[in-house]
């Protein structure tokens, strides 16, 4: 069987983790080349303001010629916002601020949460019951609240957001970390390595972490989702980032007045983009999640 | 009974504990975190005796334990303990008072969306469940995927495009009420109990109307995770022995599906308390789109300014609300299955 074949054969196996590797790819590849695809800087204002984007049936004429370079000026495919801020570049770079913010938040509670996890699985005592009741306590509050107190009293900026979602995310790598480690520490090889007189920090970083690793690397592909989100959604109510950064939660928002009047470009494609980047990975995770579950 | 009590009073304490210990952590937190509230207040160019002067009228100036003694209640004017949330640093209004007429609105909206979401949700889920495979699972799979993925404020603006600027079915998103309409007396604070009190229809179908929007928009997003997990128990249920005991007895369908139905009510309670918090903070987003004036919206402007008294009240009635919430279904759970309690 040819490669292509087999590839072929997988991604109808698992129809759910072939489209999130599609959209998550095709994100991430915009975020890393965005600079370069956007025909206008996003944050410097353009003289055209408001104006709409280009007629669905002049798009595959100026599309051809924007390949071949014979554009007499760059065009608005997205249209402009009210500020005359080219939408196109704005809805490319904004991954910079959203994934980059959910990705780094999330790297944090993982490394963070699953340690914990691993020792509070392994070592059983008062002090892991203390750990898991506090862990308890910081989810059983909305998150989104809590993100908006701890954002906006520490400072409205990127690393802050970060630091947020990173606390408020690591109670759910805490629990996934603990309890695969009870389940594990409970087999085999962990009985037949201490037989062997392994001790038992060296079990469990080297033979119980690895094995216990998986449940929280499916999940992060979902929070990594719900990090997008948090970081739109604290945007859109003005306990985020600072305007005019491009950022899909901001743009959503700033379009808000224009959409009631009939202006539906600002909000419409940074609208889609999140609704399909968060769709994207929520659909990884589910693939993921059936493999693992195989 | 016994275990059952035993079992109810052992989550109030620990609820009650919870509650005490997010109070101080709150308390502490804000203090400790990097914002001035007083230059907040005065503004950019105020004199520092100004700002002195505000840090003072605010009480920022005393030792934090002061402050802390003060917000409950040892100081002589009354606080947390005698039920006082003490004054908003904005408005200057009681914060009892502002979350008296904020909360019963966020409420109103949950409980419709959660009812709604629950119509729609079940059957869809149950149908799912009895061909577990079949094309309108796959399909309604991919939809609660999808549903369950979404931002429900860009849902909610993009609603609003169709509904209202496009279709005109739905009332502008700039309130609970029609401003010229006349509002029925506050009763409840229920603005759908309180005009049906009143006998007051047109209030009601105004209400409701402008309620449409925002409950249709979380019911969309609530649908998604809520379809997946009634599906899920009930292909379960379906799938257990006793059911299988129920078919080869000869019984007939529609009595082992209410042999089902009840014990996968049990499970679907326990989805309310799963989602609830994640239905609380998104009615911060969607009470902001639709300017709704619940507690989500207080919140955020207590957030932005700094309004220490009203984001510590915040915090305690959420909290405090979604322990009545677990407590009542900690209870419905053990009515409906008492080997939970065990």
């Amino acid at each position: 069987m040819s490669p292509t074949a087999a590839l072929r054969r997988k991604a109808a196996a698992y129809p759910t983790l072939a489209v999130g590797v599609i959209i998550v790819t095709i994100v991430l590849l915009i975020t890393l080349t965005s600079p370069w695809l956007a025909p206008f800087p996003p944050m410097s204002a353009t003289p055209d303001v408001e104006a709409p984007p280009p007629d669905l049936i002049d798009v595959p004429g100026l599309l051809a010629r924007a390949i071949l370079g014979r554009l007499d000026k760059p065009v608005h495919w997205f249209g402009t916002d009210a500020s005359g801020l080219d939408i196109f570049s704005r809805v490319l770079t904004a991954p910079r601020t959203d994934l980059v913010i959910a990705i780094s938040a999330n790297a944090i509670s993982m490394v963070s949460g699953t340690l914990i996890g691993l020792l509070c699985g392994f070592y059983r005592g008062w002090l892991s019951e203390l750990v898991m009741r506090i862990s308890d306590l910081l989810q059983s509050f909305p998150v989104l609240i809590s993100g908006m107190i701890l954002v906006t009293l520490a400072g409205r900026n990127a690393g802050n957001i970060i630091l947020a979602l990173g606390l408020l995310y690591t109670p759910i790598y805490v629990r996934l970390a603990r309890v695969e480690t009870l389940s594990q520490r409970s087999r085999g090889y962990v009985e037949a390595s201490r037989a062997i007189g392994l001790r038992e920090i060296a079990i469990a970083a080297r033979h119980v972490l690895p094995n216990a690793l998986a449940p929280s690397l499916i999940q992060a592909s979902v929070m990594v989702g719900f990090g997008i989100l948090m970081t739109a959604g604290l945007s859109f109510v003005g306990a985020g980032v600072r305007p005019p950064t491009p950022e899909w939660g901001l743009m959503i928002a700033g379009g808000v007045d224009d959409m009631i009047q009939g202006v539906w470009w600002p909000s419409v494609f940074p609208g889609v983009a999140i609704s399909l980047t968060v769709f994207g990975f929520a659909s990884l995770g589910n693939g993921l999640e059936r493999v693992y579950a195989r | 009974m016994g275990t059952r009590f035993r079992f109810v009073a052992r989550r109030i304490v620990i609820g009650l504990i919870q509650l005490i210990g997010l109070v101080l952590a709150v308390f502490f937190l804000i203090r400790l975190m990097p914002a001035d509230p007083a230059a907040r207040l005065v503004g950019m160019n105020a004199s520092p005796e100004a700002l002195a002067a505000a840090r003072h009228s605010l009480g920022l100036d005393r030792p934090i334990a002061i402050q802390l003694a003060g917000y409950l209640g040892f100081l002589g004017e009354p606080g947390l303990l005698q039920g006082n949330l003490g004054k908003s640093w904005s408005s200057g209004a009681p914060i009892v008072t502002e979350i008296k007429q904020t909360l019963p609105i966020t409420l109103e909206l949950i409980t419709l969306s959660f009812t709604g979401a629950f119509l729609v949700a079940f059957p869809i889920g149950t149908l799912c469940a009895t061909r577990p495979g079949g094309w309108a699972d796959k399909g309604t799979f991919v939809f609660s995927l999808f549903a369950g993925s979404q931002p429900e404020f860009w849902w909610g603006v993009l609603f609003i495009y169709i509904f209202f600027y496009l279709l005109n079915v739905a009332p502008p998103p700039l309130g609970r009420l029609d401003p010229l309409g006349s509002p029925p007396a506050v009763v409840t604070g229920f603005i759908t109990i309180d005009s049906l009190l009143a006998w007051n229809f047109v209030a009601l179908a105004d209400g409701l109307h402008h309620l449409m929007l925002p409950v249709a928009t979380k019911v969309f997003v609530l649908s998604g995770p809520m379809i997946k997990m009634i599906r899920q128990n009930m292909v379960r249920a379906l799938g257990s022995d006793y059911i299988l005991y129920a078919e080869s007895c000869g019984l007939p369908p529609r009595m082992i599906a209410r042999y089902a139905l009840r014990n996968s009510l049990a499970p679907a309670l326990t989805l309310i308390g799963v989602l609830y918090g994640y239905v609380l903070g998104g009615a911060v987003l969607i009470e902001t789109i639709f300017s709704l004036g619940g507690i989500g919206q207080y919140s955020v402007g207590a957030v932005l300014n700094f309004d220490y008294p009203a984001i510590q009240g915040v915090v305690l009635v959420i909290t405090a609300v979604s322990l009545v919430v677990y407590l009542a279904l900690d209870i419905a759970q053990v009515l409906l299955d008492p080997r939970v309690a065990g």
